[in-house]
C-alpha cells in the first residue's frame, strides 16, 4: 500500500533525526518516543498533503514543535531534562565530546523552551532562518529577532556556567 | 552594522551565511582588519562549535522498539468505513450541501406556488361593466367589436 510504504521511507530515512531533534526539545527518552511516534502518526494520515521537492525533515519538524508546544501548555511547565548521560562504555571521543558541551547544554537547559528550540534549529541542525520560519511558523525577521535574543541569554549562561566550573 | 563595526548580530548572521553578498563581503573584509570584531567572530563561532559538539555528543539512535510501534500505532489510526462517512459530514462539506437543498427548496416552492390554479375572476362583473360602457359611449375607444369574427382571434 502506498500509505504505507511511504511511513516505512519516512521511518527509515528520518526516524533517527526526528528522534534525535525530539529528545533535544524534551530532554528525555519517554517524551522524546511519544513526540516521534506521533509525529509519525501524523505524517500517515496527512501523508497525502506533502508537496513531492519539499522538504520533508522541515514539514515533520514543525510537526514535532507543534506537538511539543501543545504538550507543554498541557503540562503547564516543562519536560523532564536528563543530564548528557554517561555510557557504560563510552569511547573517549564521546566522553570528552560530552564534558567539553556540558557549560553549553546546562546553558541550553536555561532557556525557555521557545529560545532552546530556535537555538537547536539554528546550531544544531543547521537549517537556515527560512526553513526555521515554517517550522516554527513566523517570518523570517521574527526569526532573527528571537535568535538574537536567545543567542544573547545563551551567551550569558554560557559564560556564567564557564566562570562557575573554572572556579 | 554601522559606520565603523557590524553589531553582534549581524555576525552572528555572518556566522551563519543569512547576509546577503554585499553584506557578507563587507563584513569579512572588516574582520580582515578589527582584531575587537574578529575577537567577537571567534567567540560567537566558539558558541556554535560547542552547540554542535553538543549535538554530536547527545545523538543517539532511535530506540529498536520504536519503529515497529509507530507502525502498529499507525495502523489503528486508519479510520474505519463509519468514521470516513462521518468525517463525510464535517462543516465544509455540510454548510454548501444544507445551502443547496435550502435554495432548491426555495425555488420549488416558489415555482409550485405561481403554478396553482389562477385566482378565479368574477367574469359577470367584467361582462356588465363593459355592457354599461358600451352603452354610454358606443363608438369609444374601449367599446369592443360588435362581433367576433375567425379574424380576431389572437395569433
Amino acid at each position: 500500500m502506498e500509505q504505507q510504504a511511504f511511513l516505512e521511507r519516512a521511518i527509515e530515512q528520518y526516524g533517527k533525526a526526528t528522534y534525535n531533534f525530539a529528545y533535544r526539545l524534551t530532554g528525555n527518552d519517554a517524551d522524546a518516543s511519544d513526540l516521534t511516534q506521533e509525529a509519525f502518526i501524523r505524517v500517515f494520515r496527512a501523508w497525502q498533503s506533502f508537496k513531492p521537492g519539499t522538504s520533508f525533515l522541515s514539514w515533520i519538524y514543525r510537526i514535532v514543535t507543534n506537538l511539543h508546544r501543545d504538550e507543554l501548555r498541557r503540562r503547564k511547565g516543562r519536560f523532564y531534562q536528563e543530564e548528557i548521560p554517561e555510557r557504560a562504555v563510552a569511547p573517549i571521543e564521546d566522553y570528552v565530546e560530552a564534558h567539553l558541551s556540558e557549560p553549553v547544554s546546562k546553558a541550553l537547559a536555561g532557556l525557555t523552551p521557545e529560545q532552546r528550540k530556535i537555538v537547536l534549529l539554528a546550531d544544531v541542525e543547521g537549517c537556515s532562518y527560512q526553513e526555521i520560519g515554517q517550522i516554527v511558523g513566523c517570518s523570517v525577521g521574527t526569526v532573527r529577532s528571537r535568535l538574537h535574543r536567545a543567542r544573547g541569554q545563551l551567551r550569558k549562561l554560557v559564560n556564567s556556567n564557564m566562570k562557575s566550573s573554572s572556579s | 552594522m554601522n559606520d565603523t563595526h557590524p553589531s553582534i548580530e549581524h555576525i552572528v548572521e555572518f556566522l551563519h551565511g543569512e547576509l546577503s553578498p554585499a553584506e557578507d563581503a563587507a563584513i569579512h573584509a572588516h574582520l580582515g582588519g578589527c582584531s575587537e570584531c574578529e575577537r567577537k567572530r571567534s567567540e560567537e563561532l566558539a558558541i556554535i562549535e560547542a552547540l554542535r559538539r553538543y549535538g554530536n555528543a547527545t545523538a543517539r539512535e532511535m530506540p529498536a522498539w520504536l519503529p515497529s510501534k509507530i507502525r502498529t500505532a499507525a495502523a489503528q489510526s486508519r479510520p474505519g468505513a463509519w468514521q470516513r462517512l462521518v468525517a463525510g459530514f464535517r462543516p465544509m462539506v455540510m454548510i454548501p450541501a444544507a445551502a443547496a437543498v435550502g435554495l432548491a427548496v426555495y425555488i420549488g416552492y416558489h415555482n409550485w406556488h405561481h403554478a396553482t390554479a389562477p385566482t378565479p375572476i368574477n367574469a359577470a362583473y367584467y361582462v356588465n361593466n363593459h355592457a354599461a360602457m358600451a352603452a354610454s359611449a358606443p363608438f369609444g375607444d374601449a367599446a369592443p367589436p360588435l362581433t367576433l369574427t375567425s379574424d380576431d382571434a389572437p395569433r
